[in-house]
């Protein structure tokens, strides 16, 4: 739905660095390259981004 | 007892301990985890019914998420905390009516169509109180929505609920000896055993290069060997050196949070220590 705010596994913050995730990943750039620069160095971090689908725009409208 | 700090940054502390043991690191651990107390919002108060702006435009105050959702949200955001400076609710000398030193009250007033993020919060009050993160999304709001919440925060453990543990990831391992005593026969082989990276290729020799990565697994025992299969190899973890690692949300810094934590256990035995006082055989 809208990107967790901590890591599930860890308990890591990791809501603040999606949107330049989502942005810089939207430009073409490598995903593992771009979660190295955020600081997430965990896979269990990772994976929060990898796994998730945006759906919070599908939603929205039948609210 | 000999203390090397490797890594201190606001929210990331590690540090090397010789001449200790397994019980001493794992009680440090556990108060870290379950002990240190920090602010966390814990009750949201949501404005039901239609919500006004200055021009007299209605809004609905309804969102994509369920109220609990957000709340739960919320709850997880890290409030900056000053241990020095707050208190249980219930320990506070407002007998737990809530008062500057026991709670922080958050108002979030937002009108669509916009995300709502963590910045939105805005203390009543001393504005340093303002939360750290700004940019963590709380949820999407459409034309006509709009959100008037009032979040109190309080303080409380990590025993009660993860929302108030300050530390996140904290661990400690055996601190590994890994030790060459011979040429292998196959370098590659050996080198590439290791998921760590400990080893490393040099001139045709494998060298160990950073054995405070290795994990004890023993793939390079089994991996490096003679030509008859003898391995060459010795890995071994210390249990009396350790190597401690722990990260923090970023509502208090590591090294308060450590010194928080040395703190509670050394008043705790202080407390047992006058309790026996006391007692004659």
């Amino acid at each position: 739905m809208i990107i967790p705010v901590r890591c599930f596994t860890c308990g890591k913050v990791i809501g603040q660095l999606y949107e330049e995730y989502s942005a810089r990943v939207q430009n073409g750039e490598d995903p593992a390259k771009v979660l190295d620069d955020l600081g997430v160095s965990r896979y269990c971090c990772r994976r929060m981004f990898l796994s998730h689908v945006e759906l919070i725009d599908e939603v929205m409208p039948y609210t | 007892m000999k203390l090397q700090v490797r890594e201190l940054t606001d929210t990331r502390c590690s540090f090397v301990v010789d001449g200790t043991m397994p019980d001493i690191v794992n009680t440090l651990r556990r108060t870290l985890v379950s002990e240190v107390p920090k602010m966390a919002i814990d009750e949201v108060e949501f404005h039901m019914g239609p919500i006004r702006d200055e021009e007299g435009n209605e809004y609905d105050s309804n969102s994509a998420l369920f109220d609990e959702m957000i709340a739960h949200r919320l709850g997880l955001v890290p409030i900056p905390t000053d241990l020095t400076q707050f208190t249980f609710k219930d320990r506070c000398e407002c007998e737990g009516n809530g008062c500057p030193h026991c709670t922080i009250i958050y108002v979030l007033n937002k009108k669509g169509p916009c995300m709502v993020y963590s910045g939105d919060l805005q203390p009543l009050g001393d504005m340093s109180l303002a939360v750290k993160e700004q940019l963590i999304p709380i949820v999407k709001l459409k034309e006509k929505q709009a959100l008037l919440i009032y979040a109190t925060a309080v303080m409380g453990t990590g025993a009660q609920h993860a929302k108030w543990q300050p530390v996140t990831v904290c661990g400690y391992k055996y601190y590994p000896t890994v030790k060459l005593t011979g040429d292998c026969a196959d370098p590659k082989r050996c080198v590439s055993s290791c998921p760590k990276k400990v080893f490393e290729l040099d001139e045709g020799k494998v060298k160990v290069v950073d054995p405070e990565r290795c994990d004890l697994c023993m793939n390079c025992v089994q991996a490096c060997t003679d030509a008859e299969g003898v391995s060459l190899v010795t890995v071994e973890g210390s249990d009396k050196k350790f190597l401690f690692t722990f990260e923090t949300d970023g509502s208090l810094k590591a090294k308060d949070a450590l010194a928080h934590a040395l703190e509670m256990l050394s008043n705790r035995y202080e407390e047992m220590r006058e309790m026996f006082s006391g007692i004659e055989a």
